[in-house]
């Protein structure tokens, strides 16, 4: 469903992704995991049409993304990991607005509308403007005008920032649900427990480049540790365990500025 | 000290944006550096040949001179309030810094402090800088000595810090008022202020009574109305008081408004630091409380058509339905309606007490000649609403650009339907300026034709040099889209605009000025005349597409490659 062939992006000197290459079957759940600047987001823009790559090619659902923009963007759902949004339209306004932008224009618009509204419960702030609404109550309306005109791929940096226990679970459930139905979902997380849980695959990227990837069986036996966590094999994987030995004593050290 | 600390990361800003943007960054400044210099030389040139003409006129040539410090002054003013209250509502209580500063061990008098200069500067430095060439020509004209230019910072100063200290206080005062974070009762309060501040200024000053000394019942109530101070309660006429003595001998002393203008600076930065240290707490308080924002008070003003229901069959109307609700919510916009009315209705009083009946020669092709320069008029007009309005649109996505990048929409289509969103109102406000002037004006039959029929076509160009521009140059982090409108890419525009505008109006007024003469004369047109009338027709029509096609396949282009 997703294809990615020597996907590289080059800002200036600095490659922030070279040559990643990997694929995604329909209906799994694909995790992109890696440190801060690990090229994450680069390439979740990437995918998503927002940035154009330097060199390599990326096809969803057997079209070239670079060819038929418009096409491929049509079948997929994207969700960033910072909540920007239109704060001067009211929650059911965006979603309108949202379904005509993806040409849903359907009979049953206004009741799926509706049916996403109280899923998410923005319901009773349907007609209140979105800049009054809360980080965590922005990323469930962007999570419902995502879903709301059934995309085949679905892409997210970081589903679960700033969302509270009630909206993760919620999340979760409808991730497995999307599974079950084909949906092929396309995500970034710093949450490794949430990777774990959710993820099929797992792909670890580090300094741009694609370290490893496979089930969390699969990395285990490829980084030989006996900690069965993944945070463990993500550490390994990405040489991030030694820097945990770092002197770290001056933090709470004499010279103090409180009187 | 700590004082300086909270000003600190504005000058490291402006000194990393100089040095730390590469280049293009000094290519910029360089660019706006020449353009600045180039306006500073033409406002010199303007006011040095003006009062080089005043002094030319006999017993009351000074007076006028006189007249017009008192005009710049009480301008500059009204100019450093209205700004003052601007830059203030956000440097006080909206920057995104404030969170921060705030949680910082920093008392509320040095966070006053920090902010009050950083008030005072930002909204001084503009009228310093076009001030500057007015006061060095009336001390080359008038060949004043080194006192007066020290008298002349001594003036200053204290001015501009009476200004910022008045404009200080007023803002603390409407935040009691009005929630800092929903400003859109104070910018509407401010926009009513503007409007009356227009009117006083322009009922002040009395232009027109200058230009008809016959309307005065004798020369001597003339020379007294002239030399009436317009309101000794007013800081312009301490400052023009204060600085006319060392230009002039003058009965009365510089020295003493000196003083009064720097004991009344003093005072007044005291009284704003006691309302500051009373009221801001409060004030920045409240200015985080984000109650429940109610929409749809202007749904009723959408047109029905463009409403959410009919709106999703097509992706235009959905994004032309977007720019309206965000239009009429939106604050900052819709409050600056108020100003363009309040322009229109100056714009045409002016044309209406216009003298034509006093001047010598022939009224007819006045009225005419005005009424086609008028048309000029009117597109520069519409450049400088297009700048604030049309250029900002692009930007006006702001971080949100993301869902429009992401989402199957072209940015062909993006642009276009911004292009057919702006070209109404345009459209409309043009018609107006140019049917409602001939009507004042009672130009000839063809005239009241030609006129709004140059500047539909203009509006085109008009509006697609914005929107294309504002492609070009999108700033989608901007924390107040104004300030995209004052940048590089708005200057570019405003200079394009005109250029365009201008290009139009040259190309026009050969063939109007031969078919105007033929039918004046009754003579009729040589074929060389028709060819050359033709000609400028066609060029006209080339220059007006490639004012269309131009700005909006490059702002295609440039936008799609985006990737912010």
């Amino acid at each position: 469903m997703i294809r990615l062939k020597e996907l590289t992006k080059r800002f200036k000197q600095v490659t922030a992704v070279g040559n990643v290459s990997l694929m995604v079957a329909p209906g799994e759940i694909y995790g992109f995991l890696g440190p801060n600047g690990a090229g994450k987001t680069t390439t979740i823009k990437m995918l998503a049409g927002i940035m154009r790559p330097t060199s390599g090619s990326i096809f969803i659902d057997g079209l070239d993304l670079l060819k038929n923009p418009i096409e491929v963007k049509a079948r997929v759902g994207f969700i960033p990991d910072r909540p920007f949004l239109y704060e001067k339209l009211t929650g059911s306004e965006f979603m309108s607005f949202m379904a005509s932008l993806y040409g849903f224009n359907g009979a049953g618009r206004e009741k799926r509308i509706q049916q996403f509204l109280e899923l998410f419960e923005l319901a009773e702030w349907a007609r209140e403007l979105v800049g009054s609404y809360s980080h965590g109550m922005k990323q469930r309306l962007i999570m419902s005008a995502a879903l709301l005109h059934q995309p085949r791929v679905f892409i997210v940096d970081e589903p679960l920032v700033g969302l509270d226990p009630k909206g993760a679970r919620l999340i979760k459930r409808i991730f497995n649900r999307l599974k079950r139905s084909g949906l092929t979902v396309f995500m970034s997380t710093h949450t490794l427990e949430v990777a774990e849980e959710l993820c099929d695959r797992i792909g670890i990227i580090q300094k741009g480049e694609l370290l490893a990837e496979g089930t969390v069986t699969e990395l285990k036996e490829l980084a030989g540790q006996e900690d069965p966590r993944l945070e463990s094999i993500f550490l390994h994987l990405t040489g991030a365990e030694t820097e945990s030995t770092e002197d770290i004593s001056f933090i709470n050290q004499e010279n103090s500025s409180i009187p | 000290m700590k004082v300086l600390t909270l000003l600190a990361p504005r000058w490291w800003g402006f000194r990393n944006g100089l040095f730390f943007g590469g280049r293009r960054s000094l290519i910029k400044a360089g660019s706006l550096l020449a353009l600045a210099i180039g306006f500073w030389v033409g406002i010199y040139v303007i006011f040095y040949r003006v009062l080089r003409y005043f002094q030319a006129v006999e017993e009351f040539g000074d007076l006028l001179a006189y007249k017009l410090l008192t005009m710049v002054y009480l301008t500059f003013f009204g100019l450093l309030i209205f700004s003052n209250v601007l830059v203030a509502l956000n440097t006080f209580f909206l920057s995104q810094d404030l969170e921060i500063i705030h949680a910082t061990p920093v008392s509320i008098g040095e966070i006053f402090a920090a902010r009050f200069l950083d008030t005072l500067v930002e909204s001084s430095w503009m009228v310093l800088l076009f001030g500057i060439p007015i006061f060095t020509a009336y001390g080359l004209v008038y060949q004043a000595s080194f006192v007066y230019y020290l008298g002349l910072v001594s003036v200053i100063v204290p001015y501009l810090i009476l200004a910022a200290a008045l404009g200080i206080t007023l803002t603390m005062i409407l935040v009691q008022v009005f929630p800092a974070q929903r400003t859109r009762d104070i910018l509407f309060l401010l926009s009513l202020l503007v409007i009356i501040l227009l009117f006083f200024l322009f009922r002040f000053t009395r232009p027109e009574r200058l230009v008809d000394p016959d309307a005065f019942a004798s020369v001597i109530t003339y020379f007294r109305a002239l030399s009436a101070p317009a309101s000794p309660y007013l800081p312009s006429s301490w400052a023009s008081e204060a600085i006319w003595p060392l230009l002039r001998p003058s009965t009365v002393s510089s020295g003493f408004y000196q003083g009064f203008l720097w004991v009344n600076g003093l005072a007044s930065v005291v009284v704003c630091a006691f309302v500051a240290i009373w009221v801001y707490p409060g004030g920045w308080s409240k200015s985080q409380e984000s109650g429940r924002l109610f929409a749809g008070r202007f749904l009723s003003l959408v047109p029905k058509q463009l409403r959410p229901k009919k709106a999703r069959r097509s992706q235009t109307l959905a994004l032309m339905g977007k720019d309206l609700k965000f239009f009429f919510r939106d604050n900052t916009q819709w409050s600056q309606l108020l100003l363009i009315l309040a322009l229109i209705v100056l714009y045409l009083y002016n044309y209406s007490v216009l003298p034509l009946d006093s001047v010598m020669g022939s009224t007819f092709y006045l009225q005419n000649l005005i009424a086609f320069l008028n048309v000029g008029l009117a597109g520069f007009v519409l450049a400088s609403i297009g700048v604030r309005f049309v250029f900002t649109a692009v930007s006006g996505e702001g971080f949100s650009f993301w869902i429009m990048q992401s989402a199957p929409v072209s940015m062909r289509r993006l642009l276009w339907s911004k292009f057919l969103f702006y070209l109404t109102p345009l459209l409309l406000l043009g018609l107006i300026l140019t049917i409602a002037t001939n009507e004042l004006l009672q130009v000839s039959a063809w005239m009241r034709w030609l006129a709004p029929i140059t500047i539909f076509s203009m509006v085109f160009g008009i509006t697609a040099l914005g929107v294309g521009m504002g492609a070009v140059f999108p700033d989608f982090k901007a924390e107040n889209i104004t300030q995209v409108a004052t940048g590089f890419g708005g200057l570019l525009y405003m200079i394009l605009a005109m250029g365009f505008i201008t290009l139009v109006v040259i190309l026009e007024a050969g063939p109007v000025y031969i078919l105007f003469m033929a039918q004046a004369r009754h003579h009729s047109l040589s074929f060389f005349q028709w060819l050359y009338v033709g000609g400028s027709i066609l060029l006209m029509v080339l220059v007006n597409i490639v004012a269309v096609w131009l700005p909006m396949h490059y702002g295609i282009r440039k936008l799609a490659a985006y990737e912010g």
